[in-house]
């Protein structure tokens, strides 16, 4: 019964990470909170993916073949974290200034694509994982009601949900005690390592479809150490791409991730110096 | 718009990629079963080191994950589903795999050296 509710929250949260980050961000600044249909947008567009993939794993539908969901999951995991990426870069750019460019009316640039490029990350990050919650409460709801505690069993996921909802309240919470500066910064070390799981889970599958190289495999074996079984292993692989048997280039690939993003950001808070710079002369709440 | 365009990309990369992937031929072929009292059947499963097929059958009446960080495998199964995965590995050694919807069902999958 703990089992159902900790396996809902557990698949919810990632996608609520995503969510909710973007969600208090997006509601910190007038800019942004002309995102917020986008979001929500994104959120009910991936419940229908979700959907139309459960359809799939529950063997109802075949629209996609095996070898079709193993090369679909690898492409949404890299669209996922290309998307992150790009959107943690922009919030760096335009964060600070964005107040300021929307009063000059300089925030027309901010069109139409960036808010495209959030909806679609929202929906791929609730369609990711919601369609396992989908076949996961299908199956034990449909077990259950041979034993006949069906409603025991709804009430568990339901209970999985709320924690997940309280999770996301708890970071909205976060945003409103820590310094939004501090939050901000967190939030952008949260979203990059996620991108970085999401990068390194989507080699897996590339090496699994033969498509990619593993140069030396494994390079090292830390399973005795931190296996990623369960516990701190599972967390750090789920969020941040640990591995106890890497392949050679998938940590090519992980490290060259950290490079490129390093050097986007550094890039990005050139270019949003001048903003920065205009904005000292008069005290800013931030 | 680009984002949009991005998406439909994909759906149709996820659609046709299979296609130029050439069908595994006479590979061996291994069964794992998730039975309806929550166990692996086998649940040591051995294999020679190289490229096989591993054809996963849900018999349960709940939704199934087959999962191993170290197989680098992830596979959804709902109730009643028969799948399959194929797995190329050259390391001998045992290779740890669990159900991630009922973590305690665990299984090891051993690989043994060409002879």
């Amino acid at each position: 019964m703990e089992q159902v509710a900790f396996i809902v929250w557990r698949e919810s949260v990632e996608a609520l990470l995503v969510v909710g980050i973007l969600y208090s961000w997006l509601r910190a600044s007038p800019e942004g909170r002309r995102g917020l249909p986008w979001l929500w947008g994104g959120v009910g567009a991936g419940l229908l993916l979700a959907g139309a993939l459960a359809l799939v794993l529950l063997g109802i539908s075949s629209w996609l073949s095996d070898q079709g969901q193993e090369w679909f999951q690898a492409l949404m995991a890299l669209a996922a974290c290309g998307l992150v990426v790009q959107m943690v870069v922009w919030m760096r750019a335009h964060g600070r200034g964005l107040k300021r460019e929307l009063e000059s009316g300089a925030s027309e640039r901010v069109g139409d694509d960036h808010w495209w490029g959030l909806l679609a990350l929202v929906m791929i990050a609730v369609a990711r994982e919601g369609s396992e919650t989908v076949v996961f409460l299908y199956g034990t709801v449909l077990s259950s009601q041979a034993s006949g505690d069906v409603g025991a069993m709804a009430l568990a996921g339901a209970g999985g949900f709320s924690a997940a909802l309280l999770t996301f309240w708890l970071l909205q919470l976060g945003g409103r005690i820590i310094t939004w500066r501090r939050f901000f910064k967190l939030t952008e070390i949260l979203l990059l390592l996620l991108a970085g799981a999401l990068l390194v889970s989507a080699t897996d599958r590339l090496i699994s479809l033969d498509v990619l190289p593993t140069l030396m495999d494994p390079v090292w074996d830390t399973s005795w150490l931190l296996g990623t079984e369960s516990g701190l292993g599972k967390i750090l692989a789920d969020f941040a791409g640990y591995r106890a048997y890497p392949a050679l280039s998938q940590l090519l690939i992980w490290l060259a991730y950290w490079c490129v993003v390093a050097w986007m950001l550094r890039r990005a808070s050139r270019a949003a110096v001048p903003a920065a710079s205009g904005r000292a002369k008069a005290p800013v709440a931030a | 718009m680009r984002a949009w365009i991005a998406f439909a990309a994909l759906v149709w990369a996820g659609w046709l990629a299979p296609m130029s992937v050439a069908g595994a031929a006479d590979m061996p072929v291994h069964t794992l079963t998730f039975k309806a009292d929550g166990t692996f059947e086998p649940a040591r499963l051995e294999v020679q080191a190289g490229r096989f097929k591993i054809v996963l059958v849900n018999e349960s009446t709940e939704a199934v994950e087959f999962e191993s960080l170290p197989l680098r495998k992830e596979k959804v199964l709902g109730p009643g589903v028969t799948s399959f995965v194929v797995l190329s590995l050259s390391r001998p050694g045992e290779y740890p795999f669990f159900d991630d919807f009922h973590p305690q069902v665990k299984g090891t999958l051993v690989v043994l050296p060409k002879p």
